[in-house]
């Protein structure tokens, strides 16, 4: 007989006998009730005696919880049954009526019954609401063991030592119940004499079926939860199975194995399985369909009484003579295992399938694992070698297979794998493209195999090593009950060892960097050479932890996601309703398996650890981003960041006025905390104002906060230290006012004001110090008029002697004026941060150095000019573009060719391509192609682009010491093997161009770089000139660029002529207003021509050419655009309409049609001849047809051309 | 026992040659060798110096050891490396006359006359091997630089068939898969990746194998984080720079500091030779083109 190896027992307690258990239907509760009369009250996750219930006289054998009310029944060999609150912990009622012990109670699904089995050959039925018998049952001829509710018919079955199995209908019973208001006469009468309805003195119950088979007393019967099925257990040791129709009921099969009684059975509630307990002190499992020992597992001592299964989860318990244990028969981890954007798993039917991420799409079954291990035993783990494709699979049966399989090219369906290598382990990683490890937990040995089995080397792990673990390219991790030990195969070393105990998995972060160690109640999370970095606890069982990019662990337990920084910081992310084992974290979004291997997305808001995370690092652009982004607020991140000394960030979060006051002390931000004490404006406030204020120096504010707290005596003080005189003249008149005079008299003192102390004395009728102050102070004439108004003479007063009167100190610097030096307020750098972006913010709205100077009075718009002219001094570039580079090499012909043609050779006539001919290194092939197809005649611009199209066609492998490096050559087409068809890849390809090269043009354009702009615009051109595209519509892409780049240069050239002009002889100046003119013509970004607009109406209007002028502010506010703009554009567009005359005559016809000249720079209007460029279609006066385009400085003007050409379709 | 083989006590310190890691193999402990190992370690010793530029270093040590044939082959090799290529072609061809079945001759004297463009001769000298693994890697490299894959593919799939798990079969595989493409160049990513990947056997070599394996995969951000790292760690490895002038080009980045870089550590670097010479072509043939009307 196999023993399980895969029933997790997960809780045990100890207790005497146990013959009843109960589980509750949500909270994780289990009842016990014992043989010693005790009920028990379990929470089994936790493993804690929640309560115990003592009220029966000897032993408790019925138990069972109400599916939806606080309540539970219990019934016992005092005869008793009790319905019990577990809220408010005590008996309800009793119910009393068996005339001998009380086997089962259970409680109806629906209905407000409870069903009773008992020694006095009964099964009774009892409204608890009412706390009524309503029905007994007779019939059985002896002791009746267990009686049971059917899960949704009218239905009970009964089993009892008479050898028997009852199958009773109650639909009567439950008609008579249900419809009391409508009853009529009849129904009544029928009801009032129950005796009289039939002759056995029953109508409400009545047998359906006996079922005899059993030749022994019957221990327990029990319904299949959807089958018409029922599964009895007996003394004779066999469990059996009935079938049952409408009409009649019949043995299906027996099931032998039991030794001796069996004592209760149940069916699996969603697998094909049997489950027995039995006096044999073994558990069971039997597959319903053979009726065959599916698997065992026996107990030392302790014969098993009852057994009982969770209605929800794949938990069971059962009872024995020393406890109960709760137990799973099989793992819910779906074996996994994540490359990348895949995950690969397999399911409930054993089928392997995989999950892609980026996609979130499940494949179809890729092969189906039906033979691996036993049929009811799922494979434990998967690991994935995405090298070869393959995964190596472990079940635990028979003390551990793995099995190494080739995953097929495509998911066609849940086929049965070919090539499969097996073996015998507990354990079996990859460690290596080439290599896995099997780990026997019996031999205590790890083999090191490669990919055909064989082993290639053994390898002895530490004693008491319990499973393996991948550690990193070429190392294993050994877990031992105690520590995990890192261990190099090749060089057969410990690396390094970490005590931590009960490791059951590892999880690597995405770089390799970190592990996670994961124990039930432990995460340890240390480098890649076992440095421990941190140690979190959980009191929940955890389950599973994936990392996310950033190298934030994620991990899961009973009932949480959480999240761990590597400094051990951890927090809550989101509660789960339903255990899940994550296997990957991407964004917003965490990846997991439920239980029944099914992929699942959970949505996370990760802002709260990316924030510690940046707050961890000190990444402010991050913080900042986050801020900006995300309402993250509540106490928890605020009290993080105070508890963590991060005051000013958690000022900046805060909304709550008292809050940022204090955090605003805190972090010693003033301005915060004045601006919230004035919304609040509370004296206790202003006074703890007032004394950061002083502390920090700042006056003002101290000043505030005393004047706000109407404190005069400080205020006084203050002024009295700042040397503000006038204030404290200010004050000395408040106490005045006032009639305070103490404070007046502080006051007089602080300024030393003797007149005003006499005069207040004398107000106080204190004439004796009023005297003594005036005489004092030498004050002789007022000390004279006291005495006399005092009726005294001065020989009556015999004085002290008195020197020289005190004076009040001075300040000597009058800080009042300017502030004192003020304590550095804590501005961090986050909040540096802050401001600069501000900054920048501006910076951007200013549309950098081409605004023209702002002019708000346009009156005064003839100085504009004078602006204008310094802007174009500004924009005076000097010397046109040269874009040629200085080229001086001789030529030498190349040499070698080798026994095999190279692939550059290929490539040259795989192509029609100008592109593909460089990076063959072929140039003189790839120039006559670009002359034919372009008319190209001058080369020298094209050749850095050139070299660069050829450096980066191969790479330098090194092979050979000694030995040149091995050339190989670079691809655009990756995937291609096929000699015809394979093309080099080309640098700076057309997203590139559009992406970069094109932006950084618009900004040359921006800031007013012409120059660069000129050049980055022609480097544009020369990159489209020799590259490929992907595509018709990346050559239409190409096109469309080449023309833009083309007016831009176009643009650009022109305006660069106007600034080399100088603006003293008339003629310049008439051509500098045509140039400004044609500026505007090409066609730019709307925001770009706005710009060439704005300066040619600020020149026209300057030069008096109003009709110009007038025409180029039209055009302005006809593009709309930044209100800055078209303000001024309003405000010149006034002042010309009084006068929409030109001053200069100017060769510009603002209502004709015409391209610009790209050579002359003067207009071609339509109908007159002209020549264009074959590759930038730049349009040109005759007269130049055949000399080199301007534009691109590359092809000839008018040369006959056949397109350039970018893209062959059969390439793809 | 082959002292080459997984079990053997060569096994590591030859892994660490063919692993580019020659410090490593320079200090390698070989006090603990069996007296029979002592000529093959010295040998990788001695080769691992070469290979780090001590060229004039080596010949002094080997002086007057010309009567074992190693290391007279050892000898040749250096004068090749120290730019004797006369001494080095007379001492090679003598070696092979006399001694046509010593493994290291044939290894190393293939070595100089490749590298001396005596493509023939060299094969035909490696042609002799006896179940030397050193020579098939060297024949496959030299097919491979003849453009024959297709020889070169079929020297790897027979070694395969005794020698599947060879880490230089592996490696030559890897050369082979990288010149064929499509699948093979993720195969070869495979094997560097896992030598560069691990600090055990991590080198500039294994670096540049996965870094270039990814630039032909077209993952260049890929390809440049393996590359930037290794520049910092090895900032004078003229392959890094070499093939991270490729990755910045092909990325559209500025290259112009790391080809100064490379002129300054090996002026005669292939890809300044090759960009020299077609800069010359450029302008030649750039010369027949003109414009109809100069302006």
């Amino acid at each position: 007989m196999q023993s399980s190896p895969n029933m997790l027992t997960k809780f045990e307690s100890k207790s005497s006998r146990a013959k009843g258990i109960a589980f509750h239907p949500t909270r994780p509760w289990i009842l016990v009730s014992l043989h010693s009369s005790t009920i028990q009250l379990w929470d089994y996750r936790m493993g804690t005696l929640i309560d115990r219930f003592e009220e029966h006289d000897g032993p408790v054998r019925g138990i069972d919880f109400h599916p939806t009310q606080p309540l539970f029944v219990s019934g016992g060999d005092d005869y008793k049954i009790k319905v019990w609150s577990y809220q408010t912990r005590r008996c309800l009622f009793t119910l009393n009526g068996h005339l001998d012990y009380v086997r089962t109670v259970f409680f109806h699904h629906e209905l407000p019954w409870i069903l009773s089995a008992s020694d006095d050959q009964t099964i009774r039925i009892w409204n608890w609401q009412n706390r009524s018998l309503i029905c007994t049952m007779t019939g059985h001829n002896h002791y009746v063991m267990c009686a049971q509710f059917h899960p949704t018919e009218d239905l009970i079955a009964s089993a009892s030592l008479d050898q028997s199995v009852r199958i009773w209908d109650i639909s009567g019973l439950r008609k008579k119940h249900s419809a009391p208001t409508t009853m009529s006469f009849e129904d009544q009468m029928a009801r009032s004499n129950p005796s009289q309805a039939d002759m056995f003195g029953n109508t409400d119950a009545v047998v359906k079926f006996v079922l005899e088979g059993h030749d022994r007393g019957v221990n327990w019967v029990a319904f299949h939860p959807s089958l018409p099925l029922i599964v009895s257990a007996g003394d004779d040791r066999l469990i059996k199975l009935w079938r049952m129709s409408d009409t009649k009921a019949w043995e299906v099969d027996t099931c032998r194995g039991h030794f001796q009684n069996a004592s209760a059975c149940l069916f699996h509630p969603h697998q094909d399985l049997i489950l027995s307990v039995g006096e044999d002190k073994t558990i069971r499992a039997w597959d319903l369909n053979k009726r065959t020992s599916v698997q065992s597992f026996k107990r030392d001592v302790d014969r098993f009484w009852v057994i009982a299964a969770h209605p929800k989860i794949n938990l069971f318990a059962a009872g024995h003579d020393t406890g109960v244990m709760v137990f799973k028969l099989e793992r819910e981890r779906p074996a996994s295992g994540v490359y990348q954007n895949q995950l690969f798993f397999i399911t409930k039917e054993k089928h392997v399938k995989s999950f892609d991420f980026a996609k979130n799409v499940e494949s179809p079954p890729m092969l189906s694992l039906r033979k691996l291990g036993s049929a009811w035993v799922p494979p434990r783990t998967l690991s994935y070698n995405p090298a070869e494709r393959a995964i190596l699979v472990t079940s635990p049966t028979d003390g551990g297979v793995y099995e190494l399989i080739h995953l097929p090219r495509d998911a066609t369906g849940a086929i049965e794998p070919t090539d499969v290598k097996r073996g015998q382990a507990s354990s079996a990683v990859f460690v290596a493209r080439n290599r896995f490890a099997v780990f026997s937990q019996a031999n205590q040995q790890v083999d090191i195999k490669d990919l055909s089995n064989s082993t290639t080397k053994s390898i002895k792990p530490p004693s008491g090593t319990t499973d393996i673990y991948f550690g990193g390219t070429g190392s294993l991790l050994f877990i031992t009950p105690t520590s995990v030990v890192l261990f190099d195969i090749q060089q057969k070393k410990q690396l390094a060892e970490l005590a931590v105990s009960g490791v059951k998995y590892v999880v690597w972060s995405n770089d390799g960097l970190y592990a996670a160690l994961l124990s039930k109640h432990n995460v340890t999370i240390v480098t890649k050479t076992l440095e421990q970095v941190s140690s979190l606890h959980e009191t929940i069982r955890i389950k599973s932890a994936a990392w996310d990019d950033a190298g934030v662990l994620l991990y899961s337990t009973l009932n949480h996601v959480k999240y761990s920084l590597l400094n051990g910081d951890s927090g809550i992310i989101r509660t789960l309703d339903q255990t899940v084992y994550l296997v990957k974290v991407k964004g917003r979004s965490v990846y997991c398996l439920d239980r029944n291997a099914k992929p699942r997305t959970l949505e996370i808001d990760p802002t709260e650890y990316r924030f510690k995370l940046a707050l961890v690092k000190r990444n402010y652009d991050e913080m900042l981003q986050i801020i900006k982004t995300s309402s993250l607020v509540g106490q928890s991140i605020i009290s993080y960041l105070q508890k963590k000394g991060y005051p000013e960030i958690a000022l900046q979060f805060v909304q709550d006025p008292q809050t940022r006051f204090e955090l605003a002390l805190e972090c010693g931000n003033l301005d915060v905390a004045i601006e919230m004490a004035r919304e609040l404006d509370r004296p206790k406030l202003w006074s703890r104002l007032g004394t950061e204020a002083l502390a920090h120096g700042n006056h003002q504010i101290v000043e505030m906060a005393y004047q706000k707290q109407r404190n005069f005596d400080k205020l006084s003080f203050l002024y009295l230290a700042t040397g503000d005189q006038e204030k404290l003249s200010r004050m000395a008149k408040i106490a005045e006012h006032r009639g305070d005079f103490t404070s007046r008299f502080q006051n007089a003192i602080y300024r030393g004001d003797v007149e005003d102390r006499i005069q207040m004395f004398k107000e106080v009728d204190l004439y004796p110090l009023a005297y003594l102050t005036a005489k004092s102070h030498g004050l002789t004439e007022e000390a004279e008029s006291i005495l006399e108004a005092v009726g005294l003479t001065e020989d009556q007063i015999s004085l002290p002697q008195i020197e020289e009167p005190l004076q009040v100190v001075q300040p000597i610097v009058l800080t009042y004026k300017a502030s004192w030096p003020v304590k550095a307020a804590a501005h961090s750098s986050f909040e540096k941060a802050l401001m600069g972006e501000v900054g920048a913010g501006d910076e951007e709205a200013a549309e950098l150095g081409f605004e023209p100077e702002e002019e708000e009075d346009a009156v005064t718009a003839g100085e504009a000019f004078e602006d204008e002219e310094e802007d174009v001094a500004g924009w005076d570039m000097g010397d046109e573009v040269n874009v040629e580079e200085d080229v001086d090499f001789v030529n030498v012909d190349s040499a070698e060719a080798g026994a095999g043609s190279t692939e550059a050779d290929l490539w040259a006539r795989n192509s029609p391509l100008a592109a593909d001919h460089v990076a063959a290194g072929s140039f003189d092939t790839a120039m006559q192609l670009l002359n034919r197809q372009v008319g190209a005649v001058h080369f020298a611009p094209l050749k850095p682009r050139f070299l660069e199209i050829f450096k980066a066609s191969k790479t330098y492998l090194t092979a050979t010491p000694g030995l040149p490096p091995l050339v190989n050559y670079v691809r655009r087409t990756v995937d291609e093997t096929d000699s015809r068809k394979v093309l080099p890849a080309i640098p700076r390809d057309l997203e590139t161009i559009a992406s970069v090269d094109l932006q950084e043009g618009y900004a040359a354009m921006r800031s007013n770089k012409l120059e660069d702009g000129v050049k980055i615009f022609k480097g544009i051109l020369h990159s489209l000139l020799v590259n490929v595209a992907s595509s018709d519509a990346e050559v239409e892409q190409a096109k469309k660029i080449i023309e833009t780049a083309r007016e831009y240069i176009l643009a650009m050239s022109i305006e660069l002529e106007r600034r080399s002009l100088s603006s003293d002889s008339p003629d310049d100046l008439k051509r500098s207003l045509e140039l400004s003119a044609y500026f505007t013509i090409p066609k730019l970004e709307v925001a770009h021509r706005q710009l060439a607009l704005m300066a040619a109406m600020k020149l026209a209007f300057a030069n008096k050419n109003y009709s110009s002028a007038l025409s180029f502010s039209n055009r302005m506010l006809a593009n709309g655009g930044s209100a800055k703009l078209l303000d001024q554009a309003k405000k010149i567009k006034a002042q010309c309409e009084r006068n929409p005359q030109d001053k200069i005559e100017i060769e510009f016809d603002q209502f004709a049609e015409f391209d610009i000249c790209a050579a002359s720079h003067t207009p071609i209007y339509s109908g007159s001849p002209s020549v264009s460029d074959p590759f930038t279609g730049a349009k040109y006066h005759e007269q130049y047809k055949g000399s080199v385009d301007r534009i691109s400085e590359v092809t000839e003007i008018g040369a006959p051309a056949s397109g350039l050409r970018l893209f062959v379709p059969s390439q793809l | 026992m082959d002292p080459f083989s997984a079990e053997g006590e060569l096994i590591n310190i030859h892994n660490a040659f063919l692993q580019g890691q020659y410090q490593e193999v320079i200090d390698f402990d070989t006090t603990s060798f069996s007296p029979e190992n002592n000529i093959p370690a010295r040998i990788l010793q001695l080769r691992s110096r070469l290979a780090v530029g001590e060229a004039d270093q080596v010949l002094a040590d080997v002086e007057g050891e010309k009567e074992t044939p190693d290391l007279a082959a050892v000898q040749a090799l250096a004068q090749y490396t120290a730019g004797d290529a006369d001494g080095a072609l007379q001492l090679v061809q003598d070696l092979v006359e006399n001694y046509p079945d010593n493994a290291s001759v044939q290894v190393l004297g293939a070595t100089v006359l490749q590298g001396l463009g005596k493509t023939e001769e060299a094969l035909a000298v490696l042609g002799k091997h006896q179940g030397n693994l050193e020579a098939v890697a060297l024949i496959v490299q030299i097919h491979l630089q003849q453009n024959r894959a297709d020889l070169a593919l079929k020297e790897v799939q027979a070694a395969k068939r005794w020698a599947q798990d060879s880490l230089l079969v592996n490696i030559a595989e890897s050369w082979v898969g990288l010149r064929v493409g499509g699948e093979k160049y993720q195969s070869a990513f495979y094997v560097y990746e896992e030598l560069a990947s691990a600090d055990s056997t991590s080198a500039p070599l294994s670096i540049v194998g996965q870094a270039v394996a990814e630039i032909h995969l077209g993952r260049l951000p890929e390809a440049e984080a393996a590359i930037s790292t290794a520049l910092q760690k090895y900032p004078n490895d003229a392959a890094l720079i070499a093939n991270s002038i490729v990755l910045n080009v092909l990325a559209g980045k500025p290259t112009e500091d790391l080809e100064k870089r490379l002129q300054e550590t090996e002026p005669s670097h292939a890809l300044l030779t090759d960009i020299q010479e077609k800069s010359e072509l450029f302008d030649t043939a750039a010369g027949k083109y003109s414009a109809k009307v100069s302006s």
